[in-house]
């Protein structure tokens, strides 16, 4: 499917810095899943969709991605398994849940992903007041900080909506001009500048063809990465919206 | 407007002069010396060292500056830093005196940031993204840390952003973990105080809670 945009088309070099974690954590609180508890089938079905999401969309994905795939299969294997019936551990420890180290380390993330928001708080407080003579430092006030910002699966997650709904080009059409990711960050500029705000699903023409809509994705995914817009929710899970960076 | 300024303080300045010759009269520049020494005097030294501090001024220096006129003791000095914080704000001055990095420094009150917004026209320098501020905590919550283990619990790559950190000067090398390949270990610098305001590492919030715990705390559902 991503052979309608080839490398030498164009690539997106978005640096993604979340991680299988991540989208794991994101996953869970979408669906509002209990952590302790999580349904491991459910989850890596859904988690294997968003990486099938990225292979074709050619982001960068981390290796650590797939690793937790097949970490995520071999839990969903062992769970199928009565526990009398699971291989022995080395070990003389009761028999153990196959999800116990991975719900550690997500209780664990999860904790720090929260302080970090703790120390945004602590920022946002300390970027509204000055030194003297102060060098080399956050001039961003609180007021004009932006609105929670979206991570790359709140944006994935947009895009496979999109994508979904969008009808197979019919094949005479994929045949004619291939669509430049470049006209497409040209348009969402322009889309941009004349109303400050735009919903991210009005980036989308009604009637676009998937190789259009693939190529519009990707030329927002670029211009976050230049910094030109940004992508915020004004509420966790609300729609996503655009605006030119200053 | 900056000529009325001056008129208005040269005008001012000879009644000022004249108020401290009356105790002073033998003595050519005024000194802190044991008549001078008042608590008022005291203050007003220890207001100008604030005034000229690059960085967070400490006690210890404070002591250290007023040593030959003013013995005096580190929790001395912190009753007249408490003095000065404490009349800033009951005088509704711009400004405050906080307590950061292990020291103290004047501080505009938050409520004028969008006019010094508007004075400063330097570049917005980036703000620290949601993944790089993870990656500050669990530095800050786990220091001195090795990268491998920063790694172990975001499970994903962290050079860039470490990079980022250290450039920034928020994190710096502690030394090496003596362990095979001796990894560097890397802990939060004075700016990261800065940065966030904080008297001290052991400030952070919930820092009990993070520093090693067993995140389950016997509470798995497990069926």
């Amino acid at each position: 499917m991503g052979n309608f945009l080839t490398r030498e088309n164009y690539k997106v070099e978005l640096e993604i810095f979340e991680g299988p974690l991540d989208l794991l954590l994101y996953l869970i609180r979408k669906d509002e899943l209990n952590i302790h508890d999580i349904p491991i089938s459910r989850i890596a079905e859904q988690y294997l969709e968003y990486l099938e999401l990225m292979k074709m969309l050619d982001l960068n994905i981390a290796g650590e991605f797939v690793l937790m795939a097949a970490t995520l299969m071999h839990i969903k294997s062992r769970m199928l398994l009565p526990p009398s019936e699971r291989p022995e551990s080395d070990d003389e420890e009761p028999e153990q849940d196959p999800r116990l180290d991975l719900i550690r380390q997500l209780l664990e993330y999860r904790q720090f992903k929260e302080v970090a928001q703790d120390l945004h708080t602590l920022e946002l407080e300390q970027a509204a007041t000055f030194a003297r003579n102060e060098e080399d430092r956050s001039l961003v006030a609180a007021a004009e900080r932006p609105l929670a910002e979206v991570s790359i699966f709140d944006l994935l997650d947009a895009f496979s909506e999109v994508f979904r709904r969008t009808a197979e080009a019919p094949a005479e059409e994929i045949l004619g001009d291939e669509v430049k990711v470049a006209d497409k960050m040209r348009e969402i500029r322009e889309l941009l500048q004349h109303s400050e705000v735009v919903g991210f699903l009005d980036l989308f023409r009604p009637g676009s063809t998937r190789m259009e809509v693939v190529a519009t994705f990707l030329a927002m995914l670029e211009l976050i990465r230049l910094k030109a817009i940004l992508a915020f929710q004004r509420r966790l899970f609300a729609p996503i919206e655009l605006a030119l960076i200053p | 407007m900056d000529d009325d300024s001056r008129l208005t303080t040269e005008h001012e300045a000879p009644e000022v002069i004249e108020a401290d010759a009356v105790e002073v009269a033998d003595v050519e520049q005024p000194r802190l010396d044991d008549e001078a020494a008042t608590p008022e005097r005291v203050r007003a030294g220890v207001e100008a060292l604030l005034f000229v501090s690059k960085h967070p001024l400490t006690l210890g220096a404070v002591r250290r500056a007023l040593a030959d006129d003013v013995k005096m003791t580190e929790t001395e000095a912190a009753t007249v830093m408490e003095e000065l914080r404490i009349g800033y704000l009951r005088d509704g001055r711009g400004f405050r005196l906080v307590e950061i990095a292990g020291g103290y420094q004047l501080r505009t009150a938050s409520e004028f940031a969008p006019y010094i917004l508007k004075l400063l026209k330097e570049p917005r320098e980036e703000r620290l993204t949601q993944a790089t501020l993870e990656t500050l905590a669990i530095i800050a919550y786990r220091q001195p840390i090795v990268k491998a283990e920063i790694e172990a619990i975001r499970g994903v790559d962290v050079s860039a952003i470490l990079q980022k950190l250290l450039d920034r000067g928020l994190v710096r090398v502690a030394g090496r973990k003596e362990v095979p390949g001796r990894p560097f270990l890397y802990e939060t610098t004075r700016v990261f105080l800065e940065h966030f305001g904080l008297k001290r590492v052991e400030d952070l919030p919930h820092l009990s809670e993070l520093r090693a715990a067993d995140p389950l705390q016997g509470k798995l559902d497990l069926k």
